[in-house]
């Protein structure tokens, strides 16, 4: 709470960290905690995700941070400020809030419920006013929809005028309780994207839970991953979650095909491709078969003379004196650089070859990527290592 | 007819029909449309007292049953007690709740407008905390969750939310009130009672008041039913949007 308060723009650096220190919450009648000695730290502009199964805490241990849920015993801050030195109504003000079930004001236009707070907070009309333009081109909406209600909209809008709602005040803290839960899967997938991309422009601090943990390794810079009773499991980025999860039950909970998971947060371009036997029309068969020998990939590239793959040379196009300008086997897939890596590899198990040529932005052949390669990254050193690389989020 | 009804009609004031058996009121075999015709002026004071006594009693009814619901929203153990005894009240027939306030209240208006406003307390009550109850728990959630205080939720959204059902019940007591009202006369506060049970409870019922009087009191309900309507439209916009 020490940033500027009536700071509106959507620019980096309103963004506070939120630390929880030994938090524990027992409910009044309750004979276990539903969170217990829960210590973490989320640094600024970082989306943390709570996730865990049913009935880990993972909601309450988000609603202590705007004291929607009372803390029984520790403590959490927010930039530095204990959430108990303000009223819970001032407090929440500065906090942006999304539920499950989105929760906008039936009775209240789409700029009503978006201009929620700033009326709390006695904004003057004009900057609500503009605010909400600005928030309602944010969320893609047409300004046309400001005078509507929310019966008016469909169900993914409603849920982008709630993150609209949640932002107008510019918090600095972002509370999202399975903010996509109510979504159909589809939808659900383009909301995703789309508040990832928001996220990357406003750079909030963001609270996030689900149960979900291909949400939580998707939108997560950090997961915590929390077991029954409110204990913390396991609070890593996603690759390191993972690649070592840090016991039975996260194994579990992280699921069977945590190497697929792991190959849906690179690109193509992390991996150390394989160099394939280049080969050009018209060029000497015997050359080509020189460079075969030895070579990574046992088969021959064609490429046109900007490197751009054409196919891959047969034995049957190996024995002609010279490279024919048409090859007998296709180079599809071609990848791209930028291809999420699990994609790739689904592309490259359904290919004829088990490989596949790898462009990059302008279509020139940088590579070749096979089984194995993706094999060997799984296993080196480098992709335990290797930060959250949000294959799906948007690049730069 | 018992000793204190009569007591309250003693001084209600008679309004004699023609008399004699040349005269279709003096018949009296059934509605007399130019009696009403040549008398409307009569019936005039009756209707406006009328409008007057329910106006009075479902706003005092309403105002109280609010008030009552207010107080019992955030504090459910209040509910059945005031259920309780709003039902109670709604139980006592009507001219036995009038003699009841003759002592405390004396003859006149006063004492109707408290009887009917007493009445309509179940309904109002009872509506206004159903409307209170179904306010979506998502909105309250949302409501408490960015920063609005108790009574902020109660004012700009559980109260807005539950309109249409509060004016739902407002529709019931109005038009319960406006046939009850027609009893104020045994409390001596006039009324559409004055046209209709003037001469009814004597031995010979004069059936063009009778008649003429029911009509009266039945497009009054009507016409504050439609008032109602149009408020409702106007206070719940949002319902509309939704048809669309």
């Amino acid at each position: 709470m020490t940033g500027p308060q009536d700071a509106e723009t959507g620019a980096p650096g309103t963004a506070a960290s939120v630390v929880f220190r030994n938090v524990t919450k027992r409910y009044a009648g309750a004979d276990v905690d539903a969170v217990s000695d829960l210590s973490l730290e989320v640094p600024s502009g970082e989306i943390c995700v709570l996730v865990g199964p049913s009935g880990c805490g993972k909601t309450t241990a988000m609603r202590m941070v705007n004291r929607t849920v009372e803390i029984t015993a520790g403590e959490i801050e927010v930039g530095g400020t204990p959430v108990t030195a303000h009223p819970p109504a001032q407090l929440r003000r500065e906090i942006g809030y999304v539920i499950q079930q989105i929760g906008l004001f039936p009775h209240r236009t789409i700029a009503e419920n978006i201009g929620t707070v700033p009326a709390l907070l006695g904004w003057e009309r004009e900057r609500t006013r503009a605010r909400i333009a600005e928030l309602l081109e944010l969320i893609s909406l047409p300004p046309e929809v400001a005078d509507r209600y929310p019966a008016q909209l469909s169900g993914g809008q409603q849920q982008r005028v709630g993150v609209a709602r949640a932002l107008a005040a510019d918090p600095q803290v972002m509370l999202m309780d399975e903010p996509f839960g109510a979504i159909d899967p589809i939808n659900r997938e383009r909301l995703q994207n789309e508040f990832l991309r928001l996220q990357a422009e406003i750079q909030k601090t963001i609270l996030f839970v689900t149960h979900d943990i291909d949400e939580a390794i998707k939108m997560g810079d950090r997961i915590a991953v929390l077991r029954e009773g409110g204990r913390l499991a396991q609070f890593a980025t996603p690759a390191e979650l993972l690649m070592a999860p840090a016991d039975g039950f996260v194994e579990d909970f992280v699921g069977a095909d945590r190497a697929l998971k792991r190959l849906a947060l690179m690109r193509v371009a992390d991996v150390d491709l394989w160099a394939a036997p280049l080969a050009f029309v018209g060029q000497d068969t015997a050359e080509v078969r020189a460079k075969l020998d030895g070579a990574e990939v046992p088969w021959a590239l064609l490429v046109d003379s900007e490197r751009k793959p054409l196919g891959w040379l047969s034995e049957r196009d190996l024995a002609a004196a010279t490279v024919p300008a048409r090859p007998d086997i296709s180079p599809d897939p071609v990848l791209d650089r930028d291809d999420v890596l699990r994609d790739a590899l689904s592309d490259v198990l359904q290919s004829q070859a088990h490989y596949a040529p790898v462009v990059d932005a302008r279509g020139v052949t940088a590579g070749v990527l096979s089984l194995e390669v993706i094999a060997d990254f799984l296993s080196s050193d480098e992709a335990r290592v290797e930060e959250h690389a949000a294959a799906e989020r948007p690049l730069g | 007819m018992p000793a204190a009804v009569a007591t309250l009609l003693a001084d209600v004031e008679i309004r004699a029909p023609g008399t004699g058996p040349t005269t279709c009121e003096g018949r009296n075999e059934g509605v007399c449309p130019g009696f009403i015709i040549e008398n409307i002026d009569d019936y005039v004071s009756p209707l406006v007292e009328h409008v007057a006594l329910v106006f009075g009693s479902v706003l005092a009814g309403f105002a109280v049953a609010m008030l009552l619901a207010i107080l019992s929203h955030g504090r459910r153990w209040l509910i059945p007690p005031f259920i309780g005894a709003t039902g109670v009240i709604y139980t006592i027939p009507s001219i036995a709740l009038f003699l009841l306030l003759l002592p405390i209240t004396g003859r006149g208006t006063l004492t109707a407008l408290i009887a009917l406003a007493l009445y309509n307390l179940q309904i109002v009550y009872r509506n206004a905390n159903a409307g209170l109850a179904n306010v979506p728990a998502a909105a309250r959630d949302a409501g408490a969750g960015v920063g609005m205080t108790l009574r902020q939720l109660l004012w700009r959204v559980e109260l807005p939310l539950a309109l249409p059902e509060i004016i739902a019940g407002l529709r019931i007591a109005t038009v319960s009130t406006v046939a009850i009202a027609t009893l104020a006369i045994f409390a001596g506060a006039g009324g559409l009672g004055e046209v209709l049970y003037n001469e009814g409870i004597q031995r010979d019922v004069f059936k063009t008041n009778i008649v003429f009087g029911s009509v009266l009191a039945v497009a009054l309900a009507i016409a504050f039913d439609g008032l109602l309507v149009v408020v409702q439209r106007f206070a719940a916009p949002w319902q509309r949007a939704r048809a669309l």
